[in-house]
């Protein structure tokens, strides 16, 4: 259909073709090269520095294969990672916890690990547990940690009270109670409230003989949820334990630490954040054992995080062989250090930890002064794991600003947890 | 005609293939996605309006988020348009530096959106922050907005109502447009100050309060960033800055219940439709157009 146009006309219409054209070509094609992989985690800074270098490592080493990194803080990190993943932009490798390694499962985002080149033989077999479900592994752990409490020794010196910190060294619930109630006496609180983590209850539990999970339900009642925070209540009310506001801001971040805030003196987290809380405190640290009455101390032996590799990655071969040198490869390790806990493979601990000096010698140190203490790993955590984990720390808010009484509290958490878990 | 249509349309794409793609097809999507349990990950599945049945009648926290959030929109929204109003009254007197004055308290609006600024605001009023060491050097022990149940959401208010800048620059234009005869006579008749501003800048503004109220009426329901950011996320303390847009994404996000978040959009998008019919309404009897009679 031929018109006369006139040139106005004509002008406006390849304007506007123009316009319409880049809308469209702004979807651009796929360009050919080197095997691109995105790699995510969370961490603080030295967790961040450790783990670029030993990727440059690996690049070096695999021409072939380019790594884009990817970090942040903890606060986001999953909120993100799904939205890509549902995307279809998801990473090829990735980091976890112990609540998303079951949840991502469930949801078949992860790749089974079984019959791919990755070497699990010198991992230690009560870690990979926490990965493996229904026969295949789906989780590799990044490291080994153990819980602790991270003290500053200056101020429980200054309130004349002993820590235990050497190998056989203990102590129970009523000197542990004690110590942090003398050193809350003389102006900072002696610990950071440790009743909002359920990581923390988790421990507790096992040392009355039971424990959070069974299989896929749940493996205490309100009774037990109830006797614990009645614990840090007394506790709190005698500023052995940090106040409400300052335990509320709690993540296991060392950025939203209470310990790290000067709001305490000594705080309960995995042995792992020893070399966050070292380079951010500005101050000598200490780590020493959870205090317990009976032999078992509750103490596990479990991997920090994950690492994982997405079902919908279009080249697992390689995220594998990043995964495998990671854990795996001696320079890796060396590298690496006790960022995310000592390492997983059994060789490269023993010459991690035999050259090491700084945070990362703290973290052995405390690892080998507590063989003894330490059980094997609590096990994966079911899918609805994450929400009771947030439902667990949001009920605690309203017991600690008193909008709700621990025996009530318990009762909810309880109730939330068994529709989770369904 | 038929001509010129073809140009007009062709230059209408760029916007009406935006408007498809981008609002249009997401809402058709969402609104299916409320009838369904859709994790992120898995096909979603048809389940009716389970999701808005749980949502009225069984879920504590989104009525938590709803009295919240009114709570937030009652106090910031009045609180934002009386400083908007009484600044550009003070900054509608011809002086020297006008302009520079208008681009200071317009600024805060620029950076208001942003994550930095939300991120000072947790520091300014958290425990042992300014403002707690300021209100204490003057006897005041509040001890940290931020991480107090009680306090927590005066902070994001504070937030909201220190960008007062956009319905500011409106009120400016609004108070140049009112007719200089209006206030002389008013002189000669012998008003005052207030009387002036009660009997003729207010009713010769009305219709500009109006837009500003609808407006920031509907931008206060969807408050969203200042929250996420002042309390991680979480909403807390104690969900006490759990804002409806927050607990929202909380559910899509953080639980994968996306078809329960989508629900929920639905259900915001009806009150917050609703809210502005009733603001029309209840307009009648106080905005006064020039030239209609009364």
């Amino acid at each position: 259909m031929l018109e006369r146009l006139s040139r106005g006309r004509v002008m406006a219409l390849a304007v506007a073709a123009v316009v319409a054209a880049t809308t469209v070509t702004a979807c651009g094609g796929d360009a050919g090269g080197p095997t691109t992989l995105r790699f995510v985690w969370w961490g603080n800074e030295d967790r961040a520095n450790a783990t670029k270098a030993a990727v440059a490592e690996f690049e070096k080493r695999h021409p072939e294969i380019k790594v884009e990194t990817e970090y942040g803080a903890y606060d986001a990190y999953f909120q993100k990672l799904s939205t890509q993943v549902a995307g279809g932009a998801g990473p090829d490798l990735m980091q976890l916890d112990r609540a998303t390694v079951g949840e991502y499962q469930h949801r078949h985002v992860l790749a089974d690990l079984t019959g791919t080149s990755l070497h699990l033989d010198k991992i230690d077999t009560n870690l990979l547990a926490g990965g493996r479900v229904d026969g295949g592994q789906y989780a590799v752990p990044a490291g080994r940690t153990t819980q602790m409490l991270v003290f500053d020794p200056a101020r429980f010196a200054a309130a004349g009270v002993a820590v235990p910190t050497k190998a056989g060294e203990s102590w129970n619930w009523s000197q542990f109670t004690d110590a942090i109630t003398k050193v809350g006496a003389s102006g900072v609180a002696g610990s950071t409230d440790f009743g909002w983590a359920i990581d923390w209850f988790e421990v507790w539990l096992h040392q009355h003989g039971k424990s959070l999970y069974d299989g896929g339900k749940l493996g205490f009642d309100a009774n037990d949820l109830q006797a614990f925070w009645t614990v840090t209540g007394s506790l709190r009310d005698r500023k052995g334990v940090t106040a409400a506001t300052a335990t509320t801001k709690m993540d296991g971040s060392t950025q939203n630490s209470a310990l790290v805030g000067k709001q305490s003196a000594s705080e309960i987290n995995y042995d792992s954040s020893l070399t966050g809380y070292l380079s951010s405190y500005g101050g000598q640290l200490a780590a020493a054992p959870l205090p317990s009455d009976g032999k078992d101390t509750g103490m596990a032996a479990m991997p920090p995080v994950s690492y994982a590799v997405s079902q919908r990655s279009s080249h697992k071969d390689a995220a594998v062989r990043l995964l495998d040198f990671l854990v795996n490869d001696p320079a890796a390790g060396k590298i690496l250090g006790a960022t995310r806990g000592v390492p997983p493979n059994q060789d490269i601990r023993d010459q991690v930890c035999g050259s090491a000096t700084g945070a990362d010698k703290a973290v052995c140190d405390y690892e080998t002064a507590q063989r003894d203490k330490v059980g094997p790993a609590f096990g994966a955590w079911p899918t609805g794991s994450a929400a009771i984990k947030r439902d667990f720390q949001r009920t605690y808010d309203d017991v600690i600003f008193g909008r709700i009484g621990p025996a009530d509290g318990a009762k909810r958490v309880v109730q939330n947890a068994q529709n989770s878990l369904s | 005609m038929r001509r010129t249509q073809g140009a007009a349309y062709l230059f209408l794409s760029p916007w009406i293939i935006g408007a498809t793609l981008l609002t249009v097809g997401p809402m058709a999507a969402s609104l299916y996605l409320s009838l369904t349990d859709y994790d992120l990950f898995d096909p979603p599945k048809w389940v009716g309006l389970d999701n808005y049945l749980v949502m009225f009648t069984r879920d504590d926290r989104f009525w938590a988020a709803v009295s919240t959030t009114a709570r937030y929109v009652l106090l910031s929204v009045p609180l934002k348009l009386v400083l908007a109003l009484a600044v550009a009254l003070l900054l509608n007197r011809p002086r020297r530096g006008g302009g520079l004055y208008r681009s200071a308290f317009y600024a805060p609006s620029l950076l208001g959106a942003s994550v930095s600024l939300a991120l000072v605001w947790r520091a300014m009023f958290a425990s042992g922050g300014t403002v707690d060491r300021l209100l204490a050097a003057v006897g005041i022990d509040t001890g940290g907005w931020v991480d107090q149940p009680q306090y927590a959401l005066f902070a994001l208010v504070a937030l909201a109502a220190w960008q007062f800048g956009a319905p500011m620059v409106i009120f400016l234009a609004g108070l140049k447009q009112i007719p200089r005869e209006l206030y002389e006579a008013a002189a000669i008749d012998g008003a005052s100050p207030v009387r002036r501003l009660v009997s003729v800048t207010l009713p010769m503004l009305s219709p500009v309060i109006l837009f500003n109220l609808v407006l920031e009426t509907i931008h206060a329901f969807q408050a969203f960033t200042g929250a996420f950011v002042v309390s991680g996320g979480r909403g807390g303390p104690s969900d006490s800055t759990l804002l409806y847009t927050l607990y929202l994404y909380q559910r899509g996000f953080t639980d994968f219940r996306m078809g329960y978040a989508s629900a929920m959009a639905w259900v915001l998008l009806v009150v917050v439709a609703g809210v502005t019919v009733l603001l029309f309404r209840g307009a009648r009897g106080w905005v006064f157009y020039a030239g209609e009679e009364r």
